[in-house]
Order: C-alpha cells, then structure tokens, then sequence
C-alpha cells in the first residue's frame, strides 16, 4: 500500500509511545467498535418501516400482497429519485424547493420535443437530463456566486422553472407519449417495475458517490462544518454548483418518469413531490443543519410514505387524512431522531458554555 | 460600617480542562475606578462574564450593597444595576441613537426613559461626541459607537459598571473626554467602575485602584498612587512555567524555508514579511485583536481581499485560496478547532483525510476506506492519539487529542509550513506538552513553524524567535535571553520605551 511521504518519521522518537501504544491501537478498535447511538439511529427508521408495514398488513389482508407492495415501490420511486437529489443538497446544509418545478420542466419540455418535435424517446430522456442539470447548476450558481441563501434561491427558480413549464406549452398538457418511451421507464423486467430497478441503480450510485468518492466526503464535510472544508482545501463553491446540478437531474429524471406512468405530461405534474420528497429526506435522516443524511434512509422515508399513502387508501381512510398522517410521520420521525441525542427538555440544566469568553 | 457596593468572595470558574478563575476576590466601593488588569487568558473576560451574569461561578460570591447575589442571568445583573459595556459595541445599527439607549428596556422603563435619555444624550456630549437623539447609529463611526456603548452603560441609575477596553476605537485627544467624563460620573453619582485596559497611561490616569489577575487568582491590589507601570506589568507577567524546553532548536546554519512578503489582511493590518528557517519556531506574540489570526488567514487566502507573496524554499508560490496554500505545503491548524480544524460528526479517518485529492483512491474514483484508515491509524500511533481508535467521531476526543487529528490532517501530506494559531486552546496541562512535542517534532523534521499565542509561557518555552504583534504590525522582534514575558508584554501594549531603560 502505497503511503504518502510523512515529513517527521520521528515524532515519536523520545520512546514515550511507539511499542506501546502500537499494542493498544489494535486492541482499541475491537473494544469500541460498536457506535451504539448511530446504529440505533440508522436502525429506528427500519423498524418504524416494518411495524407501519405489519400494520397495515394486520389491518387489511390485501396490504401485504406482492402486487400491492410492487404498486407500493411504484409509487415512492418519484419520491426515492427527487429525494436521492435533495438528500445531498440537504447534506450540505442548503435545500433545494425547485426540483417540484424541475421535474415538471423537464417532463414537458421532453414530451414537448418528442410529440411535437419528433425527436426520439432516447434523445428526448437525455435532453431532459440536460434541462435538469442545468437548472440545477443555475441554483448552484445563484446561492455560491450571489451568495443568496439557498432557500431564496430555490424560492424564487421554483416559480421561474414552473413559469417555463407553463410557457412551453401555454400551460396545456401533452398527451400521446410515444409507446417506446413509456415503454422504457414504465414496463416490468422479470416482473420488476423499471422505475424500481432504476431507483435501485440511482441509489446505488448515490451511495458510492456519498460514501466512496472524495466529492462525497466533501459533501459531508461542507455541511459538517464549511469553514473545516474550506481551511482544509476544499473547492466549496464547487461542491455546492455540482450538489444542486445533481439534485436538478435526479428531479429531471423523477419528472420523467412521471410523464411515463400517466403517459402524458402536465405542466405541474412534478409540484406535489417537492415537500414528499424533502419528507423522504428527512424521514431517512437528513438533518437540516447539515452534515447528515443517509441514502438508504431517504429510500424508506419514501417507502413509508407510499406505504403510508396506499394502506390509508385501502383501508378506506378519506384521501384528506393522508396529509395529516404524512405531517405526523414527519414530525414523529425529526423528533425521534432528535430524541436519539438528547432531548433538551429531559437533559440536565447546565450553564451556558461559554468557551470563547474564558480565554479571550 | 456600609458595605461596600460590591465584593467578590473566592470567586472560581472551570471550562473543560482549563481552570479559568481560581478564586477572585475583591471589592468596588461606590465612586470608585478600579483597573482590573491581566494578560490575555488571566480571566478577566470570564470575571466579567460571571458579573453580567451569563455565567455561573462553581464557588464563590457575588455581593452588591450588602446582597448576595442568587441567580446569575443576564436580567439579575440588569436588576442588580450591572451593566458590561463591552469591547465590540453592542449596539444595533438599523436603530436611531435613542432607540438604542432604551433597548431591552420594558415599555413600562420605556415611558418614564426621558430624563434617563436626556442624561446619556448629555454624558456623550461632554464626552466630545454631541449625538442626535433620532439619528440613525448606522452612520456614526466607530468611536462614536463606543462613546454610546459607555453612556447607555452608565445611563438607567447603573450602580456598577464595567468597561472593557472602551477607548480601542478612539483617537488620543478623544479618549481624554471620555475618561474625565466617565471619572465625574462616577463621583457625582457614586457608580463603581471596574476598567479594563491594555493602555497603560489611561490605566494610570483614569483608576483609583488596580486589581491584577494571573492565572486566575488576584495577584495584586493597590491603590493607583501607590503603585507605576512597571509594577503592574510586572505582576501581570510571571505565570506559572510549563516545564518544557524545546530538544531541538534551530540549527544556527538552517536555511530560510518560508517567506511571506507584504501579506495583508482586508480587515487592515500589514503590510506584513517575515521569514521562517527550515527547524525553526517563530512565535507571534501580542494581545488579542492585534491582527495575529488574520496575519495567518491571509498567508493561506482565506479571505477574500488578502494580498500579498509567498516563497517556499526560495520559488515563489502562487496563491489564491487555501487548496492552493495547502498544494504548496503550507498547513493552518486554526484557534477554533471544533468549526474549522474539524467537521465534529464524522469519524476521526475522516478529518484526517479531508486535506486529499486521490491520494486514498483505491478503484478509480473510489476511495479506499482502508487506505484512508491505515494512514490516520499511522498518524494517530505516531501522536499517541487517544483513544486510538480513528472510527471515533472526532467530537469524541478531548481538546488536546482533536488538535492531533487536525494536526494528523497535514503531516500526512508533503506539508513543509505550519501555522498554528493558539495550538493549546482548551488543552488541559497534560496535552499542550504533547503538542509542544508535537510541535518541537514537526521543526525537527526541518518544517518551519509559525506558532500565533496568547500564552506567553507558551511562546516562550517554543519559539527559537518571536516577533510581537500590535495593531497589525510588527514592533519588536526577540531572540535568546530578550525573549522573556517582561519584554514580549511590554512591546505588545507599546510600553516598551519606558520598561527596558
């Protein structure tokens, strides 16, 4: 293994540490290997995915079937594809409002080009992928080199990209999608849905370039603490532009598979999913401040609130629970993983700490 | 007999791992001035704190008028008639003159404010600063903005009042005004004032009295009449030695590594040069404020603004941001760790590796989480890290061995310069050695060494030279047998004329 060129071999040359501590650093590893608090943490939301799961299957027998589970994964998958986007953009502190407006975008310009313009299904799904990364660079751009707050920023595109998506067709839905392109993103692989397969794949990819490529770490690190980043050499400006260009295209491909599953397009079909997927998000784990953000939670975050959606529906709930149920879940989930570090109300009162004004 | 207005019985207070006041006592009679004086980190922050009530001291009292204070808040202190004018002024530019006199007054307080306004409006005019009363404080300079700051404390029947060096922001012939202003309202209305000051003449002029703090204890009290500049500096300095002596100074023939020329920082100070020999430890010394931290920041370029050239081994090397600083081999281990050496809520690995490009790369842009492993693992058993065990979040270690994860973040890499700013902040005893090893292991190596402290002991015991900041320039440089607290302290509050004779 090849090892960097350490400037000082001898540090610890005065003999106070090397054989000796040499022996503990392989025993310490075993010892506190486990991080109770995180896995707990992770493990919460899968459990909380499983007993809603038992639940709606004890309640209604129909719940548990293959073919309702398949319409289950069906219909989280646009929230799993946005979420993925605003799992990274909420990593790094910011937020991301616009992939709504994105995905319709996207959706009509790219059925628009098809139906109207001809063009091939394979060439419109890349057009659409352009769109999205462009819109999203263009927040990127907007919250690093205007320095405007995030949530501005993506206010004010939000209404700019759904104005677009309006103009392009004057605000009338596109019908008559061509067979091939539905054909693509909504048909069944050895009975797999392939919007299923392609979250899989999505996520997947998310994993690696969060967890597995120094961009990633970057991510994380930037919204750990931008300052670190930046002192330690990170291109923040960077990671910012690249995080939103990301969360653009994943909101351009959730916006196209829309399109294929209602085999039209409308201009505000992408509006809905904006606050569902930012759910997903923080369902998973995603913490607002910054830093955190899982993308396996992000995948049953949306599961549970398709879950959440399909069970209500068939256990006859009026459709109008199903938002007081969602905003409940939200909260529930926040204040649990909140919980999991120490709630302030059950924690000790201290003084306020004040580090700053003891050396100053 | 009365009792005085106010007496500080066996005052302490403890941050985790510094013990910042041990046990304080003193009293304030009314219409009294009373410096209270002490080198950076001597506690007087916290002392003040605790007397405005945003901390709570572990042992001691707290008396006013006869009454021991219950309750430590803010609003107590307000009751208990304390006001802390502080040295940035607290005050709201978006606000006219008079809304902010009678800011976080209650609208009842608000009503009966005329004569109290009136009266703060009439002590900043004959400070020399006549002030509108509907004027907004976004147009009013800097002095004038202190100038308020002092009156609004003073204002509002205050019995006890503490200025913290109030006059930083104000030219000689100002500061005269304000000092005989503050000095009759003091007599007049019978307010203790306790004055902190790194200005030594206004110390001497405006005071009835002096209170030294060192290391947390009161080391000295006097009447002002009784008692010179010297005395007070000599007392201020003197702190209780670190037994650490460096194992490797700089070799005499060491060839110069670093040199940075006309850096200056946005925020002023500078043009600042200086040159660092390979194994050398050069410490900046002076108080806080005197641009030491920004001297650093524009080194690396982190922030906008910044100017000037760095050499490293006599090539010029272009840079305009941090990456660029560290590409060249320049390292800052900056004072506050927890928000910009470390990102706390990862693990310790991760920190270590925040500094690469592709070096941990394993499969194409894949990293290799073991490789990153193996190197912080290497690190962290150089540095005796612990626990040792680099999958910790870093918000796990304590303030010494997270300064060795940040200090890990750079030895990996081919860095050849280290700037560390205030490297021992909120390290207990037992780990500033271990650092200064570190540190004293790093020159050894033939790194050069910039090493920005308020902590005189500190400087000392580590630097082969030290320069002395004040108000962003460099005034004095020592070396050998000059390096010594008596003369670092008289250069860094610009006494030194009058002390080395």
């Amino acid at each position: 293994m090849s090892q960097p060129t350490l400037p000082k071999n001898d540090a610890g040359e005065d003999g106070r540490k090397a054989p000796v501590n040499r022996r503990t650093d392989a025993a310490a590893p075993r010892k506190q290997r486990t991080l109770p608090a995180l896995n707990l943490q992770a493990l919460g939301i899968y459990i909380a995915a499983v007993v809603i799961f038992l639940i709606f299957g004890m309640l209604n027998p129909n719940f548990l079937t293959s073919g309702n589970l398949r319409d289950i994964a069906v219909s989280a998958s646009v929230n799993a594809i946005i979420g993925l986007g605003i799992t990274f953009v909420i990593i790094t502190g910011g937020i991301d409002l616009a992939v709504g407006s994105i995905a319709s975008f996207v959706g009509i310009v790219s059925a628009t080009l098809m139906v109207n313009a001809g063009t091939s299904p394979f060439l419109a799904l890349l057009a659409g992928i352009g769109l999205g990364l462009v819109c999203g660079a263009i927040n990127g751009l907007l919250i690093t080199k205007l320095k405007l707050p995030p949530f501005i920023a993506t206010l004010g595109t939000m209404s700019i990209y759904q104005g677009f998506a309006y103009v392009v067709t004057n605000g009338r839905p596109v019908y008559n999608v061509p067979k091939d392109f539905v054909f693509m993103l909504n048909s069944y692989v050895g009975g797999i849905p392939v919007a299923v397969i392609l979250v899989a794949v999505l996520a997947i990819l998310c994993w690696l370039l969060l967890r597995r490529t120094v961009f990633g770490q970057n991510v994380i690190a930037t919204g750990g603490s931008e300052e670190t980043a930046w002192l330690s050499g990170v291109r923040v400006d960077r990671v910012k532009i690249a995080v939103y260009a990301l969360s653009g295209v994943l909101a351009g491909v959730g916006g196209l598979v829309i399109v294929a599953r209602i085999n039209a397009a409308q201009t505000d079909a992408g509006s809905p999913y904006l606050l569902t997927a930012i759910a997903s998000a923080v369902i998973g784990g995603a913490n607002l401040m910054g830093g955190e953000g899982r993308i396996a939670g992000t995948l049953v975050g949306a599961l549970i609130l398709g879950a959440l959606t399909n069970g209500l529906v068939l256990l006859n709930v009026p459709s109008f629970y199903e938002q007081i149920v969602t905003g409940l879940v939200v909260v529930i989930a926040v204040a649990l993983d909140q919980g999991s570090k120490g709630w302030p109300l059950f924690k000790k009162k201290s003084p306020p700490k004040k580090e700053a004004t003891a050396t100053a | 007999m009365v009792a005085p207005l106010l007496e500080l019985q066996n005052i302490a207070k403890s941050f985790p791992g510094v013990r910042a006041l041990n046990d304080v006592s003193f009293t304030l009679e009314r219409g009294e001035i009373c410096t209270l004086a002490g080198e950076n980190g001597a506690g007087k922050s916290t002392l003040l704190a605790i007397l405005g009530g945003s901390l709570v001291p572990d042992h001691g009292a707290v008396i006013i008028d006869g009454t021991q204070r219950q309750h430590f808040s803010p609003r107590q202190a307000l009751a208990d008639g304390v006001r802390i004018a502080h040295q940035e002024p607290a005050i709201v530019p978006q606000l006219s003159v008079e809304q902010n006199l009678v800011l976080g007054r209650t609208s009842r307080e608000r009503r009966d404010a005329g004569t109290h306004i009136d009266q703060a409006l009439a002590d900043v005019a004959q400070m020399g600063f006549p002030l509108n009363a509907k004027a907004s404080v976004r147009g009013l300079s800097p002095a004038q903005r202190h100038a308020l700051t002092i009156a609004r404390a003073l204002a509002f029947g205050a019995k006890i009042v503490a200025l913290d060096e109030p006059t930083t922001s104000m030219l000689e012939h100002n500061v005269e005004g304000v000092l005989n202003r503050v000095r009759e309202i003091a007599h007049t209305r019978g307010v203790g004032i306790i004055y902190v000051s790194h200005k030594m003449p206004e110390v001497m002029s405006v005071s009835d009295k002096v209170v030294v703090l060192r290391d947390g204890t009161v080391n000295y009290t006097k009447p002002i009449v009784e008692t010179s500049e010297q005395d007070i500096v000599r007392n201020m300095v003197g702190r209780e030695l670190l037994s650490f002596k460096r194992q490797h100074p700089v070799p005499p023939d060491a060839p110069v590594l670093f040199s940075a020329s006309d850096v200056s920082h946005p925020t002023g100070g500078g043009p600042l040069s200086l040159d660092v020999r390979a194994g050398e430890v050069l410490g900046i010394a002076g108080l806080v404020g005197s641009g030491r931290t920004e001297f650093l920041r524009a080194i690396i370029r982190a922030d906008k603004g910044s100017t000037g050239t760095v050499s490293i081994d006599g090539k010029k090397r272009k840079i305009r941001s941090p990456r660029d600083s560290r590409n060249a081999g320049i390292a800052f281990i900056p004072e506050e760790r927890k928000h910009q050496g470390l990102v706390l809520q990862v693990p310790a690995y991760f920190n270590v590796a925040l500094t690469a490009d592709r070096q941990f790369n394993g499969f194409g842009p894949i990293i290799s989480l073991r490789k990153q492993i193996a190197a912080a693992e290497e690190a962290a058993a150089r540095m005796s890290l612990r626990p040792a065990n680099v999958r910790l979040n870093a918000r796990q270690f304590s303030g010494g061995n997270q300064q060795k994860i940040v200090i890990a973040k750079w030895t990996w890499r081919n860095t050849k310069v280290f700037l560390f700013d205030e490297p021992t902040k909120g390290v207990d005893v037992g780990g500033k050695v271990e650092i200064y090893e570190l540190i004293d292991a790093l020159a050894k190596a033939g790194s050069a060494v910039i090493v920005v402290s308020s902590d005189l002991p500190e400087i000392i015991s580590l630097s082969d030279r030290v320069k002395v900041m004040r108000q962003g320039q460099f005034v004095s440089e020592h070396t050998g047998d000059d390096i010594n607290e008596h003369s670092l302290v008289a250069n860094a509050m610009g006494i030194a004329e009058r002390t080395t004779t």
